[in-house]
């Protein structure tokens, strides 16, 4: 072992934390070497200068100044404590927080139910003034005053599609009706019930026994929009009847012209 | 409440019970002041800055989370003297070794600790902090490796090397 290597393991031999081996190789040096000699004495003599430096006492007072500063602290947190107490705790937050959302779950709640009610309510009401305007309509169809009966017809172009009992109301009023007003009011009423066969048939009726050329005319018009072929028949007899006017008989040809 | 561990007691004060620091002020306070003082030097500083140590340890209890309550308390102190020889900016001067009062010094028993203490102020604080961890406080190394935040080995090697200077210039001293 070299004086370095020597050097390095002067603390741990001082401290006896050298192997048997270390030990043997550290000492064989020492004794040949006073300059390492000499460093242990150093080193001996440092370690003992520092074991022998005794405890520093701190100066009496310093557990006064102590005692102080803990009692400050306890008044603070004390205060501190009592400070917490006027806020709202964890659990009033939590029990106003739920309060809050039940109130809004029943408003919804209500609120859902309400519309739901308004809806069927609105349905109901619905279903209630159209009932009124068909019993109306009908009673109207047979009042006296012809215009009221006009009016009547009129109220029929208002409901989307009339019951079957309307529009034979109306029908009665095409063929029946004493007014000719009356009776041409009911053929453009039911003219916009093309499909129905029910108003075809009435039309293909009024053909045969409506002797008025206006009449007349709106009814050839409809049956041959309408493509009926069952019309066809009844307009040739037209042709055949003197006391039709020419210009009926003119449109019956159109008619004719249209259906064939 | 002088039975319970350190750790148990610092649990309490953690969960607000205080008196509990007091059994570990009269368990640590001179160890710490010691600490101070190797560093330091000067006994109103040092007794400020032990007082200071269990402020701040009563102040940030709720951040001690167990483990060994030496280990956190003096990490605590040592925080304390980098600020306070951060603040002072530089070392000592020259000038003011040699002002360190003669009187105080004639009246140690053993002038050859007398003499240590004067070489000390010579270190520079790092191998001074290290040569007070490991041989006035006589911490082990792993302990003041965990301290300072590095490995064992670290602080054995620092701890040599600080030593050899100290040696160094305590016989220089001796011959003067």
């Amino acid at each position: 072992m070299n004086c370095k290597g020597t050097e390095l393991k002067i603390m741990a031999y001082l401290e006896g934390n050298l192997s048997d081996k270390e030990l043997q190789e550290f000492e064989r040096h020492l004794s040949q070497c006073d300059s390492c000699k000499n460093k242990l004495r150093q080193s001996k003599l440092l370690l003992k200068t520092i074991n022998n430096t005794e405890p520093f006492e701190p100066e009496i007072g310093h557990k006064i100044s102590f005692e102080k500063m803990l009692a400050e602290e306890k008044r603070l947190l004390i205060k501190g404590n009592s400070q917490k107490t006027t806020f709202i705790s964890w659990k009033t937050a939590f029990q106003v927080a739920a309060s809050i959302v039940l109130l809004l779950a029943g408003y919804l709640y209500g609120e859902h139910n309400g519309k739901m009610g308004a809806q069927v309510q609105i349905t109901s009401l619905e279903k209630q003034t159209g009932t009124l305007k068909t019993e109306m309509t009908l009673a109207m169809l047979h009042n006296r005053s012809a215009s009221k009966r006009i009016q009547a017809v009129g109220y029929s172009e208002e409901m989307k599609m009339p019951e079957n009992q309307v529009l034979q109301a109306i029908i009665e009023r095409l063929l029946n009706d004493e007014n000719v007003n009356v009776r041409l009011a009911a053929a453009e009423a039911l003219s916009r019930f093309q499909q129905k066969t029910l108003v075809k048939n009435a039309f293909i009726s009024a053909l045969e026994t409506e002797k008025n050329p206006d009449i007349q005319i709106a009814v050839i018009q409809f049956l041959a929009n309408v493509k009926d072929k069952r019309a066809i028949a009844p307009m040739k007899r037209l042709l055949d009847k003197p006391q039709v006017p020419g210009y009926v008989k003119l449109q019956v040809h159109d008619g004719l012209a249209q259906l064939l | 409440m002088e039975n319970l561990t350190d750790e148990e007691l610092m649990a309490a004060v953690s969960s607000d019970n205080l008196d509990c620091m007091r059994v570990l002020y009269d368990r640590y306070h001179k160890w710490i002041y010691n600490f101070f003082m190797q560093l330091i030097q000067d006994k109103d500083t040092s007794a400020d800055l032990t007082q200071s140590t269990f402020y701040k340890a009563i102040k940030y209890r709720k951040s001690y989370k167990g483990g060994k309550f030496d280990s956190w308390i003096f990490k605590i102190a040592r925080n304390l003297s980098s600020d306070y020889f951060n603040g002072r900016k530089s070392n000592l001067s020259q000038e003011e070794i040699r002002n360190i009062p003669e009187n105080e010094t004639k009246q140690e028993i053993d002038e050859e600790v007398a003499k240590l203490r004067l070489v000390m102020q010579k270190l520079a604080p790092e191998d001074r902090e290290v040569l007070v961890m490991s041989r006035f406080q006589e911490m082990k190394y792993s302990q003041i490796a965990e301290i300072l935040g590095t490995t064992e080995n670290a602080i054995k090697i620092k701890a040599h090397r600080a030593l050899k200077k100290l040696k160094k210039l305590f016989f220089e001293s001796v011959e003067i």
